[in-house]
């Protein structure tokens, strides 16, 4: 009976998440000369969203419930990370069975994914790694997966400016490796490791050209293209992948020379706030479906995941764990760290740089630490003389016509401000 | 003569404003939006055009805005109901008018709070969530649970001499089963019906905390009429509030000076 209702709910749900990609795929995939060919590889491995082609392969899984876990550890044991946390509306349903109603989205997006998938992933999952990041993340996963999984939390410190911070993180990211070794049974050797980072690496190089493509004026690229782009990174193999970004940007460098832009002339917005997720991406849509163009983001899905790289002279094994460890902690703006301050900076740095018109700032109803944070950004904002808005949503698509009318009002108020000025 | 029309179809009415050239307002109407919003919409500009005998030909242009503007496939553009009611609300401050700096809009589901910078631009706006608390659907409950019409609810408020009683609800739901709790401890329809306005007031000026507000603040939608959710507003905010002479037609009077300013 059981297995019976298990194997109905995922039927359904399979149809479910089915309907979403194709509804982002609407949004984003548009026909005739419009998107770069080379965006093609990116919406094939969004429409295989729930069926990631890693695992495909038979190797260990280590499921991830956030940026935050060090991903060259996984690729160095021939591992294949699964990232938990999504966008998906039907996932985020099935996991608020398990949660307070109030609990963050993303959370019950997460949770949702382990239950649900908790059959397909029973052989193969060999490790659940939690970062001990926000308190509903590191409380939830407890929730499903104990009994099911192993679930390993991964100690992360509330501060990142101290010493003490340093070596706290730097011991868990080095007991996380053992862990790994021992679960997956590869030893993390020098070349493994020298070769992992240097995978890493080269995607993120990837990256930010891709990012200045993003951020040319006009851009090459809209917003939506980028955030599919970025969560379709660890859905397939990671070389697979950089070498996709890699065919996309040389396509892009040629439509420079020819003058083909994406979001000409419309106002250009910075994303913050909680990541848009797939395979939901609705403020990303909605955003550009309204007018604006977003040029660049300050989110864990996307900037944040990738901007940064392992810094390490001579790569040896005991410099090159805690130069990982670094590249995770230092640079993190995730508001549960005890200060915004450099988040703060680095929006309005960028906002200054990249020319932008208005920063646009997401919360997920549930995310108290994004939430906590608006008031000082609104405020730093302010007196930088920055247009702001700010918008707390969720995954379902009941207040769409609420968050149109928001976005709407916004691109048409920055635009007569320029026309003003 | 060349007209210019601003329809503003909201969750609750219809209204549609037609000016002239010189931006001067010809006729306006106001009519529920029922559940077909664009057949609702059509039907009152007809109905607009015949009663006041111009021909549809003079219009040259039309804008629609609300939460229905997509679906008016007979306007030239659209633009959002937050800059319509801005333009609206400047409009208002030319001639001798009011200068308003700060308006604050309650409509059929939606509660607004529009500052306007110096130019009468839209400088920063705040909106209620997706819950429908501190609007207009909230009056609509409350009357109903009272046992009176929404346009009797200004006259009740402070109607019994006492203090307004506290509401803590902010869902309209939980909300209602309060109301009838409290009429259960025996509490009178003046005191709870006042208690509702500044349930609405004081969520609203929640609202104006994240945007600021500046003198003169406006007060339109269709809540304006309602004097006894002015009164509450003016406590909660601690200022006085204007209210134009009919509060519900300023975002369709900014629509309107929009398709005369584009034209």
């Amino acid at each position: 009976m059981e297995h019976e209702r298990i194997e109905r709910q995922r039927k359904a749900l399979k149809g479910r998440l089915a309907e979403e990609i194709r509804e982002t795929l609407e949004g984003t995939e548009p026909g005739g000369e419009g998107s770069p060919k080379g965006m093609g590889y990116f919406y094939d491995v969004f429409r295989r969203w729930d069926e990631p082609a890693g695992l495909a392969d038979g190797k260990p899984v280590i499921a991830t419930s956030c940026m935050q876990v060090p991903l060259e550890l996984i690729l160095a044991c021939d591992a294949v990370p699964l990232r938990l946390c999504n966008g998906s509306h039907a996932l985020e349903q099935a996991g608020s069975a398990f949660l307070p109603v109030k609990a963050c989205a993303n959370v019950k997006a997460t949770l949702g994914m382990i239950s649900v998938f908790q059959e397909r992933l029973q052989d193969r999952l060999a490790l659940v790694v939690v970062p001990t990041t926000c308190d509903q993340k590191r409380k939830a996963i407890e929730a499903v997966a104990e009994g099911a999984f192993t679930v390993y939390p991964l100690a992360v410190p509330s501060s990142k400016d101290t010493e003490e911070a340093e070596v706290y993180w730097r011991t868990s990211v080095k007991k996380l490796a053992l862990t790994l070794e021992k679960v997956t049974g590869k030893r993390i050797t020098r070349k493994r490791l020298a070769a992992a980072v240097d995978h890493v690496r080269q995607a993120s190089a990837q990256f930010r050209k891709l990012s200045r493509m993003q951020q040319h004026a006009p851009p090459l690229l809209t917003g939506k293209d980028m955030f599919l782009v970025m969560n379709a990174f660890l859905c397939d193999d990671v070389q697979r992948w950089t070498a996709a970004v890699a065919r996309l940007n040389e396509e892009l460098d040629d439509r420079k020379q020819r003058g083909r832009f994406a979001g000409e002339k419309a106002p250009r917005i910075l994303l913050t706030g909680s990541p848009p997720l797939a395979p939901g991406l609705k403020v990303p849509l909605m955003l550009e479906a309204a007018g604006g163009v977003i040029v660049a983001d300050e989110v864990c899905s996307c900037s944040r995941l990738l901007h940064d790289t392992v810094v390490s002279g001579e790569p040896r094994l005991y410099d090159l764990i805690p130069a990982i460890a670094d590249r995770y902690l230092k640079p993190c703006t995730c508001p549960i760290f005890d200060s915004g301050e450099d988040r703060r900076r680095k929006l309005i740095e960028s906002v200054h740089r990249l020319d932008v018109d208005g920063l646009v700032y997401q919360s997920y109803s549930g995310c108290l630490p994004y939430q906590m944070e608006q008031r000082q950004v609104a405020h730093a904002l302010r007196e930088a003389d920055i247009p702001v808005l700010f918008v707390e949503t969720d995954y379902s698509p009941e207040d769409r016509g609420q968050l149109t009318t928001r976005f709407e009002a916004f691109v048409e108020s920055i635009r007569s401000r320029k026309r003003r000025r | 003569m060349k007209r210019f029309c601003g329809i503003d179809i909201g969750s609750s009415a219809v209204k549609v404003v037609l000016m002239d050239e010189t931006g001067e307002l010809v006729a306006s109407s106001i009519t529920p939006s029922g559940n077909q919003f664009y057949q609702s919409a059509a039907d009152a500009l007809t109905r607009l055009l015949e009663a006041n005998g111009i021909p549809r030909e003079e219009v040259s242009r039309t804008v629609s805005t609300g939460y229905g503007r997509k679906l008016f496939k007979q306007a030239d553009e659209s633009i959002s109901e937050i800059t319509a009611n801005a333009l609206g609300a400047k409009s208002l401050g030319t001639n001798g008018g009011i200068p308003v700096k700060t308006i604050i809009n309650i409509g059929g589901q939606d509660s607004k709070v529009i500052l306007l910078d110096d130019d009468g631009g839209v400088k920063d706006f705040g909106m209620n969530d997706k819950c429908a608390a501190g609007t207009g659907r909230f009056l609509e409950m409350t009357a109903l649970n009272m046992g009176v019409t929404l346009a009797e609810l200004g006259r009740w408020h402070g109607d019994s001499g006492k203090p307004p009683v506290t509401i803590n609800s902010t869902c309209t739901v939980f909300a209602a089963s309060e109301i009838v709790s409290l009429l259960a401890d025996g509490h009178e329809k003046g005191e709870i019906i006042a208690g509702v306005h500044c349930a609405i007031a004081r969520r609203v000026a929640h609202l104006a905390e994240r945007t600021g507000v500046a003198d003169r603040v406006l007060f339109d939608g269709g809540g304006a009429l309602n004097r006894g959710l002015k009164s509450a507003l003016e406590d909660e905010l601690m200022r006085e509030v204007v209210v134009p002479e009919i509060p519900q037609i300023t975002t369709a009077m900014g629509a309107a000076l929009y398709a005369r300013e584009g034209f």
